[in-house]
This record gives structure tokens, C-alpha cells and sequence, in this order.
């Protein structure tokens, strides 16, 4: 990370970052970035060796309290470790999935039997949990799905189809919103379930899509679920999904990604002998800038959090302005990089091992995922501004 | 701001949040506003009523420290009011020069700098040799000794509230290459003032040093002058971000009061997304100077940091204001509304301490490896 940390950390957090730099600066782990990064067509990463050893400590999930399996920490600490493996070339999807969504709701509303069976297995790095809000016809729009629950004696039998979701192939548990009451108010009725993915009436079949992990579909098929797998109340997912989005929509792990590829890119540039040319590196300079403002805001909203105050409008803002730079980074990579810039990882000699033509492809995702750049606008406008 | 979200600006003093704050700022944004054309004739004196209204906020300033030696998380957040409600005053070049006085370790500044910190003698900073060179690099500068200390000769065309200021803190390049500050007090025959006549039509004079007197001795201050200039482009940068989100505040009010196409135009998806987008980039470009004024506090070197954020705060603060003055159509035009008034002054102000390209230069040529030249 250039330019110093703007998260002002203190003595404590910087000697956990030192640890956690430390530990994914280990040969091994190095040895893995790599070996993800060659990965050929159609493999992608999941179940990592890196995540148990951060588990091992409590890192992959510090602030979860050590009872089950987090070290305890804080919210500064959880934006460290997503920062520093972002930066390590640790794919993160796994993570954010298990530990900051799943996780982070079963810690905010589970009951206790939940968060015993699946919080310490989840931050040990030893089983996946994967989230299903998505639907072909309820995208950004989550008030349109149409997966329900039907009432079963005292449980339900789930029947919809998922789509566009990640890791679910791998994954042991999804998060599963479904419509338990039908409502001529479309955000009411809604319920969240914790559904075993290895349940016989779960189907789950790759889609492939530009980046080199795939989507999955998953069909639900008479799955039948009871109120012990019930997060939260039952008919009150919707509000539930606004409020505990928001928490991991801090755009740290954006950033993190977009700090990545333009340290690369502009490593490319000195390389190449084009960051001695002005046309080159004040656009670098600008979109140094912009990432580092981008990485004050993302911060500040880590410390809202840890102060207890959250600030929904603040958390879209950073996400909006984090995830549209990735774009101006990508189109200075390839205006640096040229035609080389379109290799990939499987051609042998593309530069970096292709991690620019990889990002190319995965460039349109960010915008798109934890909420659209249109939504956050949305976000803003109406609940910042007064509008809409 | 969302109700409960945390304060951007809780490092400042509630007295002076309320008197940056919404009600007043329609006030101070006229403050010392010039009819056009007025240049250095009878027309560019300030009205009495604006005359008092300008010294009780100086003197509340004053009053409540403002003036005197905060931490830097502090200024920047006062900036930040200030530059929302586009105020216009000598403080910025006072907290500048004050600095930069401060950082000589000259004990005979001492008087000085106590009246500046009481609000008796606001400081005009006076560095700028023409338009087209940024303060980074100091205006030449000849410095004369004397039989009874040194004298200088220059001009500064772009210095702002000569006229108000009982010395100037000139900076500037000596033959030799050194940077030097000299204290030149206002009032004597070798200093000449002229007021300009700028599309901010505020305080900006071209000073003329004409074998002008020094008090006390010329100080090199190469070493010190990046420093200071870093942290006032921090402050300034989050100024510029204010007066953004301000011009943005005053888009979205109009959008709810006008009624087009069937309803109030805040309804409307395209007009509301981008100054969205405006309000975030403007909160962003606020929460980078926040993390520089901070880590200034800490001693750290800013100075790629303070270049970076004025560069983005400058730019952001131009357009903000030029889609606020659109998104209030023809209204927005008139003298009669606001919104001009954010497009006026951050035509000045974007280029004030650097412009866009120099601050990128800067930026560019500062930054850790990989190296940008």
C-alpha cells in the first residue's frame, strides 16, 4: 500500500498488520497466489490453505469474539486482513461471502445454536457459506423474488431458482432469502433461511460468465427447512438484508482490489519506460489520488462502525466512488500495457501473468456487485440529498 | 447530512460550526462580494453593513482561537465550514503565513504572531510573480541590504486582502536560487496596492514591492516553504470540497422546490444520480483532506498528499458548481441566485494554491516506488 495508511491505525493495529503481512508474505502463501493465478479455464478458487491458516489465529475472522473462532478484534482489524490478502492475490469472494455477510448476519441476529454449529467452522476456513439472494428476475430489485417457502406441518419446503450467486458449488451453507407470506406489499414476506446446499432437492449447475469464476444456478426443489434454520424472524428478511448489507458495504475490499491493479500497472509503466513520459504518469498521479481519497472514505466508514455508527449514506458513497475508478484503471492498463495487456494467464507471456487481462474481464462485477453503482446513487440521493 | 451519521465536522468548536452553519451561510457567501467592474474605483469599497458583518465574524474567529495554533484535523474541518459557506476572508493566508513565520523560529515574529492569533494583524501571503506560475515556486524576489536592515523588490500580482493586512509575509526566489521570507509591513512608499478585478470579485490586489522595507532579517525557508504549502493546500483542498458539497445542497434544495414535467424535479432519476455521484465525490475528496490533516498532525510529510487532494477537491469544486448552476437552468444564471456565486469563486479558488496540472506534476514527481517522474 503506497502513501501511508488513512486509517491513522494505532500501535495495536499496526503491529497486527505487520503479523497478518507477515504471515501471507510466507513462501507458502506466495506459492498458492501463484498457483491460483495459473489456474487453468474452468478451475477457480475455494477452499484455500491460506484461509485455515489465518483461522488458526482468529484472523479470518478477528472481530468475531473468540468463542467462536474470530481473535475478539475489531472492525479495523477484519478491514486489515481483507486489505492485506486483496493485496497478497488471495481471491477474497470466499471470505466476504462467508465471514462478512453470512457470518456477520448468524452474529447480529442468529440464535445461539446457529452460531455454535456454523460461525467456528466458518472461521477456521473450513466450510463455505454462500449467500442466495438473487434470483433471474430479482437482481438489484430483491423485492421480486419469487423463491418460496412453503408452509410444511411446522417447518417449509423451499422451491425457486437462484441464480448469478458465487461458490455455491463449494459452498456447505447458503443464506437463502425466500418469500414465506405473499403480500400485496412486495418487501414484506420475506424470510431468510440457512440452506445446506449438500441437501438432496439442491441443485446447483455452473454458469459461466467473463470472469474466470463461474456464477452458479441453484435450483431449490422441496427442500424442507424448519424454524431452527429460520435467521431472524420470520416475514422480516427485507429488512434485515437493508440493514446488514450496509455493514459490509464498506468499499475497503474494492479499494484493495483497485489499489492492486494500479500498483501493478504502474509498475508495468516503470517498466516499460512509460512512467517517464508525462502523458502516462499524470494520469497515474490522478488515479493515485483518486484511490487514496477513496481509501480515506472507505476508512471512515470502518470507524463508524467500530464507533457504533454506522452511516448507511457514507458506506454507498465509498462503495459508488471506489468501484468507479476500477474502469479508469483498467482503460490506463491497457493504454500502458498495449496489446500486451490482453494476454492471459494461459498464453505464457502475457505480463504479470495476465492479472490485467483477468481484471478486464472482471472489471464490469464491481460495479454491479453488494449493491449497483445505480442503487448507491439511489442510496445517496434520496437519503442524503432529499431527493427521489 | 443522515440524521445520526457521524460529524464531519465535530473537531470544530460548536460556536464556530453555528456560525459556518446553514443559517448564516447565505449571509457570508455575499460577504464582501463587489459589484463587477468595480476594480480599484469608489464602487469597491465595502458597504458599512458588510464592512461590520465581515469584522464580527473575524472577531468571533478570533475570539474563539480560531486564529491561533490548532491542530491541524482542526483547521481542515473549519475549512471545510468555511469553504461551504464560501467565506471569504484573510484567515487562510494568515494561518499560512503564521505557519510559515512560526516554522523560521525567529523569536522577533513573537509579537506578531500573538496580535495575528488575537485578530489583530491578519496576514496577507504574498508569493505568486504573475498568473501563470503556482506557488510552489515562489516569485523572484530582490532582496537589497541596507544600511539599516534590507529592503526587497518584486510584484505580487495575486495576493489577496493586501488591503486589510498590516504586513505581508512575502515569499520568493532570490537570485541565488534560495527561497526567502521577508516580513514587508503594508503600510510604506515602497508598497503599492491595486485592487484586481477577477470573476471573484472579492479582495484580490496586485501589490507592487518597490525597495520596500523589511522587519527584520530575510530567512531562507526552501526547507520550510514545501511543508507549509502542503499543509495549506490540505486546508484549502478541504475548502474547495465544502463549497462542492454546498453547491450540491444547493442543487438538490432547488430540485425540490421546482415543479416541471408534472411534479418537483428531485423526482426525476437523472438530475438526483448526479449530484449523488457529486455529493460522494465531494465527501470523498473531504475525507482524503481529513486523513492528510491528520497525518500531518502525526509529522508526516503531506506533501504529495496535500498536492493530490487539492487536485481533486480543485477540479470537483469547478464542477460541482457549474452543475449546480445547470441543474438551476436559467435561474441559475441571474445574480439573484446563489449558484454563480460557487462558479465565480471556484474559478479563482481551484487555482489558488496550484492548478491542476501543476499539483499533478507535483504529485507525480513526489510519489514513493514506482517512482512517476
Amino acid at each position: 500500500m503506497t502513501g501511508g495508511h488513512p486509517g491513522a491505525l494505532t500501535p495495536a493495529e499496526e503491529e497486527f498488520r505487520g503479523r497478518v503481512r507477515a504471515l501471507l508474505a510466507e513462501e507458502r502463501v506466495r506459492a498458492l497466489a501463484a498457483e491460483i493465478a495459473a489456474y487453468p479455464p474452468d478451475t477457480e478458487a475455494a477452499r484455500l490453505p491460506v484461509h485455515r491458516w489465518l483461522g488458526e489465529r482468529g484472523w479470518l475472522a478477528p472481530n468475531w469474539p473468540e468463542e467462536y473462532g474470530g481473535a475478539g478484534l475489531g472492525a479495523a482489524e477484519a478491514a486489515l486482513v481483507t486489505e492485506e490478502m486483496t493485496l497478497a492475490g488471495i481471491p477474497d469472494d470466499v471470505h466476504v461471502l462467508g465471514i462478512d455477510i453470512v457470518g456477520r448476519f448468524l452474529l447480529e441476529v442468529g440464535t445461539e445454536e446457529q452460531k455454535k454449529r456454523y460461525l467456528p467452522a466458518l472461521a477456521a476456513g473450513e466450510e463455505i457459506a454462500t449467500v442466495l439472494f438473487t434470483e433471474p428476475e430479482a437482481g438489484s430489485d430483491l423485492s421480486a423474488l419469487r423463491t418460496t417457502a412453503r408452509r410444511d406441518g411446522d417447518g417449509w419446503r423451499l422451491y425457486g431458482r437462484k441464480s448469478f450467486n458465487m461458490k455455491s458449488q463449494f459452498g456447505d451453507v447458503a443464506l437463502c432469502a425466500a418469500r414465506t407470506t405473499e403480500s400485496s406489499v412486495a418487501m414484506h414476506g420475506i424470510t431468510l433461511f440457512l440452506l445446506p446446499l449438500r441437501s438432496p432437492g439442491v441443485h446447483v449447475e455452473p454458469l459461466p460468465s467473463l470472469c474466470n469464476d463461474r456464477f452458479t444456478v441453484v435450483v431449490v426443489d422441496g427442500v424442507r427447512l424448519t424454524g431452527a434454520d429460520v435467521v431472524g424472524e420470520v416475514d422480516n428478511g427485507w429488512a434485515l438484508m437493508n440493514d446488514l448489507l450496509q455493514l459490509e458495504r464498506t468499499g475497503i475490499d474494492f479499494h484493495a482490489k483497485a489499489r492492486r491493479l494500479l500498483d501493478l500497472v504502474t509498475e508495468r509503466a516503470a517498466a516499460t519506460g512509460r512512467l517517464d513520459d508525462p502523458a502516462y504518469a499524470l494520469p497515474l498521479a490522478a488515479l493515485d489520488a483518486r484511490l487514496r481519497a477513496g481509501h480515506a472514505m472507505a476508512w471512515q466508514q470502518v470507524r463508524n462502525l467500530e464507533a457504533g455508527r454506522p452511516d448507511p449514506v457514507g458506506s454507498a458513497m465509498a462503495k459508488w466512488y471506489v468501484t468507479e475508478q476500477i474502469r479508469p484503471v483498467l482503460d490506463l492498463g491497457l493504454e500502458i500495457c498495449g496489446l500486451e495487456g490482453v494476454l492471459t494467464a494461459w498464453d505464457g507471456a502475457a505480463p504479470d501473468g495476465g492479472v490485467l487481462e483477468a481484471a478486464l474481464r472482471m472489471g464490469p462485477s464491481h460495479r454491479l456487485a453488494s449493491g449497483t453503482s445505480e442503487v448507491m446513487l439511489s442510496l445517496i440521493a434520496a437519503n442524503g440529498l432529499g431527493l427521489l | 447530512m443522515m440524521r445520526g451519521a457521524p460529524d464531519p465536522y465535530a473537531a470544530v468548536p460548536g460556536e464556530l460550526r453555528e456560525l459556518f452553519g446553514p443559517e448564516l451561510a447565505p449571509v457570508l457567501r455575499r460577504l464582501g462580494e463587489r459589484p463587477r467592474g468595480a476594480a480599484d474605483g469608489p464602487s469597491a469599497r465595502l458597504g458599512e453593513e458588510d464592512a461590520g458583518t465581515r469584522d464580527a465574524v473575524w472577531a468571533t474567529l478570533a475570539e474563539l482561537g480560531a486564529l491561533g495554533p490548532r491542530a491541524e484535523e482542526e483547521r481542515t474541518a473549519l475549512a471545510g465550514l468555511m469553504g461551504a459557506a464560501l467565506y471569504q476572508s484573510p484567515y487562510a493566508d494568515t494561518v499560512t503565513a503564521a505557519a510559515l513565520l512560526t516554522a523560521t523560529g525567529d523569536p522577533a515574529y513573537g509579537p506578531l504572531l500573538d496580535a495575528a492569533a488575537l485578530g489583530a494583524a491578519p496576514l496577507a501571503l504574498a508569493v505568486r510573480e504573475d498568473g501563470l506560475s503556482g506557488p510552489a515556486r515562489p516569485g523572484a524576489l530582490t532582496v537589497r541590504r541596507e544600511a539599516d536592515g534590507y529592503a526587497v523588490d518584486g510584484r505580487r500580482p495575486f495576493t489577496a486582502f493586501a488591503a486589510d493586512c498590516g504586513h505581508l509575509v512575502v515569499v520568493g526566489t532570490r537570485s541565488d536560487g534560495e527561497t526567502v521570507l521577508a516580513l514587508v509591513p503594508r503600510e510604506q512608499p515602497g508598497v503599492r496596492l491595486t485592487r484586481r478585478d477577477d470573476i471573484g470579485r472579492g479582495d484580490l490586489y496586485a501589490v507592487g514591492l518597490d525597495r520596500a522595507a523589511v522587519s527584520g532579517a530575510v530567512h531562507p525557508v526552501g526547507a520550510l516553504w514545501p511543508g507549509v504549502l502542503a499543509a495549506a493546500r490540505v486546508r484549502h483542498a478541504a475548502a474547495l470540497a465544502g463549497a462542492a458539497r454546498a453547491a450540491v445542497d444547493l442543487a438538490a434544495e432547488r430540485l425540490r422546490s421546482r415543479h416541471a414535467f408534472g411534479g418537483p424535479l428531485a423526482r426525476q432519476q437523472a438530475p438526483a444520480h448526479r449530484l449523488a455521484a457529486l455529493a460522494a465525490e465531494a465527501a470523498t475528496a473531504a475525507a482524503f483532506a481529513r486523513a492528510q490533516a491528520a497525518a500531518a498532525d502525526r509529522g508526516r510529510d503531506v506533501r504529495r498528499g496535500g498536492a493530490q487532494a487539492l487536485y481533486l477537491a480543485g477540479e470537483l469544486a469547478r464542477r460541482a458548481a457549474a452543475e449546480s448552476v445547470h441543474l438551476h437552468g436559467a435561474h441559475g444564471m441571474t445574480e439573484a441566485g446563489d449558484a454563480q456565486l460557487f462558479l465565480r469563486r471556484a474559478a479563482v479558488d481551484s487555482q489558488w494554491l496550484g492548478t491542476g496540472t501543476e499539483l499533478l506534476r507535483e504529485a507525480a514527481a513526489s510519489a514513493p516506488v514506482p517512482n512517476p517522474r
